[in-house]
């Protein structure tokens, strides 16, 4: 049986604030290039899982994988590196106001020292893969919500990263919108980027059609089938 | 290339935003450091004329009413061959009141009163440059003293000593006065780049998120501290230049302190620069704080 490279990998994590368990003992897998639900209530533990994979916060117990790095053991020096290497779409988008559509996409790449002429190019192209190419010099609060979250994805996606992680990006929007970006979404897996899309709506699932992980009191409840 | 442009426009961003906070921290901050100025500056100018009156110094050795030529021949050559007079010039007891009449010519129907002359015959010695140390002066003046025809040496020791004295207590009192203002520099513009921290606590967030390494976070603070403490640095010695270009055209107006500003002087180059290198690592050192302070409550 062929079994496919595992680019994120928890195994037996366990994670709790303040002696109160958000996540107690996951296992799970998620292949290269697969594209994700993380499904459950308001406070099941998705945004913790999230967290976790971007070394935002430290796991108690188990161990967590990604792409192979274990996430839960780096020093905080290699954290930024770990991030470079993953995407992140917020519900609440976290567009800086006082800068342009293209400034905000760009930072990713600043923040690495890009070239002027590779910053260009891969906003551009960022910016044309979400379909917000034509707002690049407008700021953040002249657009849409929806076209708010394609900026935010568009900056998730600018690095080229091997994970793209979102947590809630439909808790804003509207059907239509939400229809929108879970093709987006979609798209992007489809050029190989592995997705995680974290959501408590069962309307995001019917979707997306993909595999879910569902979480309930911080534990796997629908296996990783 | 992109990335120093973007450092170097946050940094500006943060002072532009914050412009009141910008103000009131360069001037808190000159005014600060004008205050550990003025101090280095009286020590600096104290200490040099203490070490150039130290090298004009004059002995003079006062020689008996009753003296006798031969004396006064015989001593003219022991201090002539003497290894620590470098220049020799004998002032007779005429010669004295002359000089007398000279610069003090209001005074001197005072002596007139007398009848005869007062004054003793000396001679005034220039020590030899290697011997010019206090020290060496009193040991010397200790073996003239006893030589026949001697009446008394004198030498102006105490006044220096006194203005030593002085400089060293104002060293002292520079050096306090210096450590306490500077951390209270360094405490001012650590809160202006911890209100700058948290007015932009959201870019911080977002700019980790997007992979930013803690320098690369920190270079636009530690930039805008470095900013605060030079400008703070610079007013204050310009605040400084303009008080003793004042200073020393008041004292040239007063005739009894005429020729006195010729002798005060400024801060040479190097020290300048140094004042406001100092000025900007302050800066450096309160930002740093406010990030490690901002940093470790994020743990
Ligand atoms: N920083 C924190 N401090 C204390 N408790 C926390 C913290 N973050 C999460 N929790 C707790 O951990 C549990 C899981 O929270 P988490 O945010 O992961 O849930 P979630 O599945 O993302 O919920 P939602 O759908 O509402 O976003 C909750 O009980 C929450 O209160
Ligand atoms: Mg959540």
């Amino acid at each position: 049986m062929f079994v496919p490279e595992a680019i994120i990998q928890l195994i037996h994590v366990s994670k709790s604030y303040d002696r109160r368990a958000a996540l107690s003992d996951v296992t799970l897998d998620i292949a290269k290039g697969e594209f994700v639900l993380l499904m459950g209530a308001s406070g099941a533990g998705k945004s913790t899982l999230l967290r976790l994979l971007i070394g935002e916060e430290r796991p108690d117990q188990g161990q967590i994988f990604v792409q192979g790095k274990n996430v839960g053991r780096l020093k905080q020096a290699e954290v930024p590196y770990l991030r470079r290497k993953i995407g992140t779409v917020f519900q609440d988008f976290r567009l800086l106001p006082n800068k342009t559509v293209f400034e905000n996409v760009s930072l990713p790449l600043i923040v690495q020292r890009a070239s002027m002429a590779d910053i260009r190019r891969k906003v551009i192209e960022a910016l044309r893969a979400v379909g917000v190419e034509h707002k690049k010099d407008q700021f953040p609060n002249s657009l849409s919500a929806g076209e708010r979250q394609r900026v935010c994805i568009a900056r998730a996606i600018v690095n080229g990263p091997v994970v793209l992680l979102a947590d809630e990006p439909t808790g804003n929007l509207d059907p239509e919108r939400t229809a929108e970006i879970i093709e987006l979404f979609k798209l992007i897996n489809a050029r190989g980027t592995t997705v995680v899309v974290a959501t408590h709506d069962p309307h995001v699932m019917t979707l997306a059609n993909r595999r879910a992980l569902t979480l309930a009191q911080g534990t796997v409840v629908q296996g990783p089938g | 290339m992109r990335w120093l442009w973007y450092l170097v426009r946050e940094a500006y961003a943060n002072l532009r935003t914050n412009r009141l906070t910008t103000v009131v921290a360069i001037l808190t901050t000159a005014f600060t450091l004008a205050c550990v100025g003025i101090f280095l500056l009286s020590y600096v100018n104290l200490r040099n004329a203490a070490n150039w009156l130290q090298e004009d110094i004059k002995i003079i050795v006062y020689l008996d009413d009753a003296v006798s030529q031969e004396e006064v021949q015989t001593l003219r050559e022991r201090l002539r061959t003497d290894r620590l007079v470098a220049a020799l010039r004998y002032i007779s007891k005429e010669e004295a009141l002359g000089e007398f009449r000279v610069q003090f010519p209001t005074d001197f129907h005072l002596l007139e009163g007398l009848g005869e002359n007062p004054l003793p015959a000396s001679f005034v010695v220039t020590p030899a440059p290697d011997f010019r140390s206090p020290e060496a002066v009193a040991r010397w003046a200790e073996r003239i003293g006893g030589m026949a025809g001697v009446a008394k040496i004198d030498y102006n020791q105490e006044w220096i000593d006194a203005l030593a004295e002085v400089v060293r207590y104002l060293e002292l009192t520079a050096i306090a006065v210096g450590s306490i203002l500077s951390a209270a520099a360094v405490t001012i513009i650590g809160n202006t780049i911890r209100l700058a921290l948290f007015a932009r606590r959201e870019e911080v967030e977002i700019l980790r998120l997007v992979g930013a390494t803690g320098a690369f976070i920190r270079i636009p603070y530690l930039l805008e501290g470095a900013v605060l403490g030079g400008a703070g640095s610079a007013l204050a010695l310009g605040m400084l230049k303009a008080g003793f270009e004042v200073f020393r055209h008041q004292i040239g107006l007063v005739g009894r302190f005429h020729g006195f500003e010729e002798l005060v002087s400024f801060f040479p180059l190097s020290v300048s620069a140094a004042f406001v290198a100092v000025g900007m690592g302050l800066g450096i050192v309160g930002s740093m704080i406010s990030l490690l302070r901002v940093g470790e409550r994020r743990r």
